[in-house]
C-alpha cells in the first residue's frame, strides 16, 4: 500500500430520473482508496452499492460530485472516453464470471487485448502468462463448459488482469461458487493483493468481506460505516 | 485490431449456430444464384442470337407487306417493277424476291423432303464457308439455270459423305445439277435457318414454283451501307408510290432484328432485376431477424464487451462484420451455384441449339453478388449492429 490515491469519491450523488419520481441511489459519497488496498463495499439490497459498483467501474457517470481513477478526473467522461479508461485502468470480475462460451480460456484472457489493439501473438502469449499466474496454464485451450466454477472464475480474474488495471473490481465474485472454492478464490484475491493489487469487492457475506482490509458499507445511499477489518 | 480478427469472430460464432445461418442465408443463396444463373442465360441467348444474325450480310435488308392490313394480296408486286426499284431509288443496288417453298428431294437414293429457296447471287448470300464447290453466281441467275447449293445440314439429311458437285439433285421431275455445298455451321441447329437447305436462283424459281403468283417478300441489296435508313424510307415511298398508297409495307434489316431481340432481352432483364429486388428484400429481412436475435441472444456478451473496454464503434463492427459474413458467404455460394447452373444449362440448351459459344459474363456475376451482398448487408445489418452498439453496459449485463 502507498499514498497514491486509486480512487478518490467526493460529494457524490447519484439520483435516477424515472420520470414521476426521482430516486436518489446515491445521497453525497465521499470516499478514498489508496493504491494497493482491499476493500469490500457491503450493504443490504437498495443500499446504493450496486450503483456506486457502476460509478466506481466507469459504467456510470455520478449526477453531482467528482471522481477521480488513478488521478484522472472521469466524472464527465463521453462513453467512448469511458470506455477507453475501463480498457486502461480496470479489471471486472463478475458473480456470473461472463466468459464467452463458445471460446476457450486463452482467448477469453486475451480479449481486453484485442479491443487495446494488440496484436493476436502477443496478446494470446500474455494471455497465456496470467492464466499460468491464476494456476490454469494446463487448461488454456477448454472452453468454460468444460472448467469448474472455480476454474471459470479464476479464468475471468486472469481476464480482469491481463490488461494491468489501476483496481480489480469484483462484484459479488463468490457468489456463485461453494464455500471451499470460495476460500480458494479468496485466496487468490489476497496473494494478488500481497502483490500490490488495488482490489475493490461488493459482497453482501461478512466472511467474504472479513477477507478484505478494510470494509465501507452502504446504506439508503450513504456511507454508515468505514473501517479497518479486525483480526487481519 | 484488424479486420481479419473481426471476421475470425464473425466466423466462429456463425460457424457455432451452423444450421441456423445457413438457413438465414438460404433465400439469398436462391436469389443470387436465379439472378446469375439467369443473366448468364440472357448473356448465352443474346450472343446466340446475334451469331445467327452476325451471318446476316449488312448490304442487305428485307421488305415484307405490313401485316397490320386489312388486304394482305393487295401488297403483291411483279417481278418487272421490282427490277425496276434500282432506277428508282437511289442507293440500291438491286432487288430480288425471297420465296421458299418445301418439296420432295432426291439424292442418289435418298428421298428427303427440303426447304426450297429463292437465292440471288453472292451479294445477298449468308457468310457461310463453302465446303465444296462455288454459291450461285449472276450467270446461273441470269439464264435461269438449274443449278442448286446445298446448305451443310441437307446434305446431312442427304447422306452426302463425298463431294457431290456435278451430281444430280431431282426436285419432283426435275433436275438440278448440285454446284455447291455449304459448310455446317458450327455445332447448331438455329444457324441452319439463316440458310435455306437447298438454294435455287431466283429466277429459276420464278418459273418453277411461283409462276403466275405475285411476289411478297424482296432483298434489297444497297450500295454504301451507311445510308441503309434512308435507302429503306425510299424504298417504302416508292412501293407506296407505286402501289398509289393501297399497300403498306415493312423493313427489316440485321440492326432491326437485333434491336427487336434487345428489347426482348431488355425485357427479361427487367424482370429477373425485379426477381432479383424482392428475393433480395426478403432474404435481407431473413438477415435483420436473425442479427436481432443474435443481438437479444448475446446482450450479456455484448454488455460483457463493453464492460472490459470496448468502444461502441468495435461492438457496431463486430456485429455489422457478422452481417456481412453471413451475405458475403450466401452471394458467394449463389455465385457459384449460378455460374454452375448457368452455364450447364447454356451449355445443354443454348450451345447445343445455336452452336454459339458465349463468353461466361464472369465481371457481371461477380458484381451483382457483390452487389447484393454490400446492398443487404448495409440495408439490413446496419440497424442491429447500432441496436448492439447503444446498449447500455449496466443492463446488458443485468439481462437475463
Amino acid at each position: 500500500m502507498n499514498d497514491r490515491a486509486a480512487i478518490d469519491v467526493a460529494g457524490v450523488t447519484k439520483t435516477y430520473d424515472l420520470g414521476e419520481v426521482k430516486v436518489e441511489a446515491l445521497r453525497g459519497v465521499t470516499f478514498t482508496i489508496r493504491s494497493g488496498e482491499y476493500v469490500a463495499i457491503m450493504g443490504p439490497s437498495g443500499s446504493g452499492k450496486s450503483t456506486l459498483m457502476n460509478l466506481l467501474g466507469c459504467l456510470d457517470r455520478p449526477t453531482e460530485g467528482t471522481y477521480r481513477l488513478d488521478g484522472d478526473d472521469v466524472s464527465t467522461l463521453s462513453d467512448d472516453r469511458l470506455a477507453a479508461i475501463r480498457l486502461k485502468k480496470l479489471g471486472f470480475i463478475f458473480q456470473g464470471f461472463n466468459l464467452l462460451a463458445r471460446t476457450s480460456a486463452l482467448k477469453n484472457v486475451a480479449l481486453p487485448l484485442f479491443y487495446a489493439g494488440v496484436p493476436a501473438r502477443q496478446r494470446n502469449a500474455a494471455a497465456a502468462e496470467q492464466l499460468r499466474e491464476v494456476g490454469l496454464g494446463d487448461r488454456m485451450d477448454h472452453k468454460p463448459s468444460e472448467l469448474s466454477g472455480g476454474q471459470q472464475q479464476r479464468v475471468a480474474i486472469a481476464r480482469a488482469l491481463v490488461n494491468d488495471p489501476a483496481v480489480l473490481l469484483a462484484d459479488e465474485p463468490t457468489g456463485n461458487l461453494d464455500s471451499q472454492t470460495s476460500e480458494e478464490i479468496m485466496a487468490l484475491f489476497g496473494h494478488l493483493n500481497e502483490g500490490g493489487r488495488t482490489i475493490i469487492m461488493v459482497t453482501h457475506d461478512e466472511e467474504v468481506a472479513a477477507h478484505a482490509r478494510r470494509v465501507i458499507r452502504v446504506r439508503d445511499g450513504r456511507i454508515v460505516d468505514d473501517q479497518a477489518t479486525v483480526g487481519r | 485490431m484488424s479486420f481479419f480478427s473481426y471476421v475470425a469472430e464473425a466466423l466462429s460464432v456463425l460457424g457455432a449456430n451452423r444450421v441456423r445461418s445457413i438457413l438465414t442465408v438460404l433465400g439469398l443463396i436462391i436469389g443470387v444464384t436465379a439472378v446469375i444463373a439467369i443473366q448468364i442465360l440472357g448473356a448465352g441467348m443474346s450472343g446466340a442470337v446475334s451469331g445467327i444474325l452476325g451471318q446476316l450480310s449488312d448490304r442487305t435488308f428485307f421488305v415484307v407487306p405490313n401485316q397490320r392490313q386489312a388486304d394482305f394480296t393487295r401488297a403483291a408486286i411483279k417481278l418487272d417493277d421490282l427490277k425496276r426499284l434500282r432506277f428508282g431509288v437511289p442507293n440500291v443496288v438491286d432487288a430480288v424476291p425471297g420465296g421458299a417453298t418445301v418439296r420432295d428431294a432426291r439424292f442418289g437414293h435418298v428421298h428427303r423432303k427440303l426447304g426450297i429457296g429463292a437465292q440471288a447471287d453472292e451479294r445477298f448470300a449468308t457468310s457461310t464457308p463453302i465446303r465444296w464447290g462455288r454459291k450461285i453466281d449472276i450467270d446461273d441467275i441470269a439464264e435461269a439455270r438449274h443449278v442448286c447449293v446445298i446448305s451443310g445440314e441437307a446434305a446431312d439429311k442427304l447422306q452426302i459423305t463425298d463431294n457431290p458437285v456435278g451430281g444430280a439433285l431431282r426436285v419432283g421431275d426435275r433436275r438440278y445439277t448440285i454446284v455447291g455445298v455449304l459448310a455446317k455451321s458450327k455445332a447448331g441447329i438455329l444457324p441452319s435457318l439463316s440458310n435455306l437447305e437447298v438454294s435455287i436462283p431466283y429466277t429459276t424459281y420464278e418459273n418453277e414454283y411461283a409462276r403466275g403468283r405475285a411476289i411478297i417478300a424482296m432483298r434489297v441489296l444497297l450500295d454504301d451501307t451507311s445510308k441503309l435508313a434512308q435507302t429503306e424510307s425510299d424504298t417504302l415511298v416508292w412501293l407506296a408510290k407505286l402501289k398509289h398508297g393501297r399497300a403498306e409495307y415493312q423493313t427489316f434489316d440485321r440492326k432491326s432484328f437485333s434491336q427487336a431481340v434487345d428489347g426482348i432481352f431488355a425485357g427479361v432483364t427487367l424482370v429477373v432485376g425485379l426477381i432479383g429486388a424482392v428475393s433480395l428484400l426478403v432474404a435481407g429481412i431473413g438477415i435483420l431477424n436473425i442479427m436481432l436475435v443474435s443481438v437479444a441472444e448475446r446482450t450479456r456478451e455484448i454488455g460483457l464487451r463493453k464492460a472490459i473496454g470496448a468502444t461502441r464503434l468495435q461492438v457496431l463492427l463486430q456485429f455489422f462484420i457478422e452481417a456481412l459474413v453471413l451475405s458475403a458467404f450466401g452471394c458467394l455460394v449463389g455465385l457459384v451455384l449460378g455460374v454452375g447452373i448457368g452455364a450447364a444449362v447454356n451449355q445443354i440448351a443454348i450451345v447445343q441449339l445455336s452452336g454459339v459459344v458465349a463468353p461466361i459474363p464472369w465481371l457481371r456475376s461477380i458484381a451483382i453478388a457483390t452487389g447484393f451482398a454490400t446492398l443487404v448487408t448495409l440495408a439490413f445489418g446496419t440497424y442491429p449492429a447500432w441496436r448492439a452498439a447503444t446498449l447500455d453496459p449496466i443492463e446488458a449485463l443485468r439481462y437475463e
